[in-house]
């Protein structure tokens, strides 16, 4: 009975049909997905359609979002399965060695995106022309940053990212005797000027208490960015420093002091700070002559690190990255009248495998084809000795 | 809880990096995590206060402009300012946390705006080094702060400006000015731009600081 199922399940995984379906249902998902950008923005579109289990719908009626069509995970998934089992019904011979490598080369594409989608880390960095920028800081992803500034040359940061801060209670800064509890977090809110009437604001320390907030429903569209707020109490040797509002839209410095130390608070895009700094010593726009056509972009950088004791110039420009401490720079867009360069940064440990997947899949190719070449020949041969 | 790192080593061959990626379901899992933590950074301090590009932070760190958004409540009765504003210019209210913006009828990028915040709003050397971090240029101390300060008489008080200009091929100009009304509100007055067309508004500028009053 048990193998009478499992065997129904290996000749399903792989059968030929269920490959022609998945294919189908793969090409149908990049159009849905292409469409769905309009409304949900890159990135949006593609976690929802492309690395997701399961494309969901919200229906009104429904208190949570159903399933309504396989995602690119679970396709993804169940291709690299059907290709899997067909490679291991391939025979195990030196004639089938071309077959295998080709298969292989693909098993591993599919892997590489895997890797893609679960490790990919998309930052940026902008830099102006003269700054020294030791950071990449993320597009989405928001952080409130706890910086204890008393030391006149350095900057302990902490960073609270916003999916802590989104789950509310006691939030202990470890390396200080600092607890934030977090009452209430915004993930987008708008905020204005509190008139005289309104109910008074839940801050009760800082800029706080003079601003009125709204909850906004969350934008994943590519130009727009979440007005993350978030009121927090520090309480710190038992006593509280009152409730502080810290928000992506408000500039202002905030801060209290502990036992002689002082920390400010300050919601921002969540930063990854780098080993290594990159200082902006020339961005080129050149244009075609005589229009404004662009013809190339690029940024003269000083690569600074000191722990590998490396002080070097790189030229990043148009399709021609810095592939650095297993992060990639890209020329990515450029502004303040082309005074500041911002470029985007890619981290995927997997950026080897489809290469790795090309070679494999031509090696293969070529080892079929000198396979059956030879075998070819050797027939013409037997048919003329015959 | 804590991910103390001083700075986190990335650098792996590429020969460990493929038999790295043997565990990778297991290892998504954990980088999915860590995301969750508290980070630790130790960092030297930053001689750009500001991150250059972040929408908003040009213009008070304010929220991104929508069009829906209604007009902000503005400080009324004793604590609110007034101006006069010179031949050609006009005024948008603003929105979000901005009280005002002016519209200037000088060509080029720049820009005229009015934000109040409650309070000292964090200090004046801290706004200061804000702005200044805004168009990339590295902090002052008091000494210097009093040094750069220039004291403009209105009907409303005296007016602490200071006129910024960055380096860099093109120049970015900031002409900023803060005053405390008795409400114990801050107002920013704040123009800011290319060095050159801030430069023709300028003069304007400072006739809008010299009518403030306090009706």
């Amino acid at each position: 009975m048990i193998k009478t199922l499992a065997s129904r399940i290996w000749t399903f995984l792989k059968s030929f049909q269920l490959t022609i379906v998945l294919l189908a249902l793969l090409m149908c998902l990049v159009v849905l997905c292409t469409l769905a950008q309009v409304e949900m923005g890159t990135q949006g579109a593609v976690n929802a359609y492309m690395r997701s289990f399961f494309v969901k719908k919200q229906f009104a009626a429904l208190p949570f979002a159903i399933p309504v069509f396989p995602g690119g995970g679970l396709v993804g998934l169940l291709l690299t399965l059907n290709l899997i089992a067909k490679t291991l019904d391939i025979q195990r011979t030196w004639q089938k060695a071309g077959m295998w490598l080709v298969h292989a080369g693909l098993v591993i594409l599919f892997a590489g995106e895997f890797v893609a989608g679960m490790m990919q880390v998309d930052t940026n960095m902008s830099i102006e022309v003269g700054q020294t920028v030791n950071y990449v800081q993320s597009y989405k992803n928001m952080e409130l940053a706890v910086i204890d500034v008393t030391d006149p040359a350095w900057d302990e940061v902490y960073s609270v990212p916003d999916t802590l801060l989104s789950r509310g209670g006691a939030i202990p800064i470890p390396g200080t005797p600092i607890t934030l509890n977090v009452k209430r977090y915004f993930p987008n809110s708008e905020l204005s000027n509190l008139a005289p009437g309104m109910p008074p604001s839940m801050a009760t320390a800082g800029v706080g208490p003079g601003i009125a907030i709204v909850e906004r429903p969350t934008v994943t569209n590519d130009n727009e960015l979440n007005t993350g707020s978030v009121f927090v109490e520090p309480v710190a040797g038992g006593r509280s420093y009152g409730t502080w509002l810290a928000s992506m839209a408000i500039g202002a410095p905030q801060s209290f002091t502990h036992e002689g130390r002082t920390y400010s608070l300050s919601m921002r895009l969540l930063r990854q700070y780098l080993p290594y700094s990159f200082t902006l010593k020339q961005f080129r726009h050149d244009v075609y002559p005589g229009t404004q056509i662009p013809k190339n972009f690029s940024s003269l950088v000083q690569v600074v690190n000191p722990s590998q004791k490396e002080s070097r110039e790189v030229l990043i420009y148009m399709n021609q990255p810095l592939r650095y401490e297993g992060k990639t720079f890209y020329q990515a867009s450029f502004g303040k009248n082309d005074t500041l360069s911002v470029l985007s940064v890619v981290e995927n440990p997997g950026w080897l495998l489809p290469y790795v997947s090309c070679v494999l899949v031509s090696l293969g190719l070529l080892v079929h084809f000198a396979i059956v070449l030879r075998r070819s020949l050797k027939r013409r041969q037997d048919k003329k000795e015959a | 809880m804590l991910k103390t790192s001083m700075f986190p080593r990335h650098s792996r061959s590429f020969i460990a990096k493929a038999s790295f990626l043997a565990g990778t379901g297991l290892l998504a899992l954990a980088v999915g995590c860590g995301r969750d933590q508290v980070s630790h950074y130790r960092v030297p301090k930053e001689a750009v206060a500001d991150h250059p590009d972040h929408p908003g932070h040009e213009m008070e760190g304010m929220p991104p402009a929508g069009g829906d958004m209604p007009a902000p409540p503005r400080p009324a009765g004793a604590g609110a300012l007034k101006w006069s504003l010179p031949k050609g210019w006009s005024e948008v209210p603003g929105e979000g946390m901005r009280f005002a913006t002016f519209k200037s009828p000088i060509q080029g990028r720049h820009e005229a705006t009015v934000v109040v915040l409650p309070g000292a709003a964090g200090g004046e050397l801290a706004n200061v080094n804000r702005w200044r971090g805004q168009i990339g240029l590295g902090p002052i101390d008091e000494a210097a702060l009093a040094a750069a300060r220039v004291v403009v008489k209105s009907k409303a008080g005296a007016l602490n400006v200071y006129d910024f200009t960055s380096e860099g091929q093109a120049k970015s100009r900031m002409v900023a000015g803060l005053i405390s009304t008795p409400d114990g509100n801050t107002w920013f007055l704040k123009l800011t731009g290319d060095a050159g067309p801030v430069a023709k508004a300028k003069p304007d500028f400072m006739r809008i600081l010299e009518s403030l009053r306090l009706d």
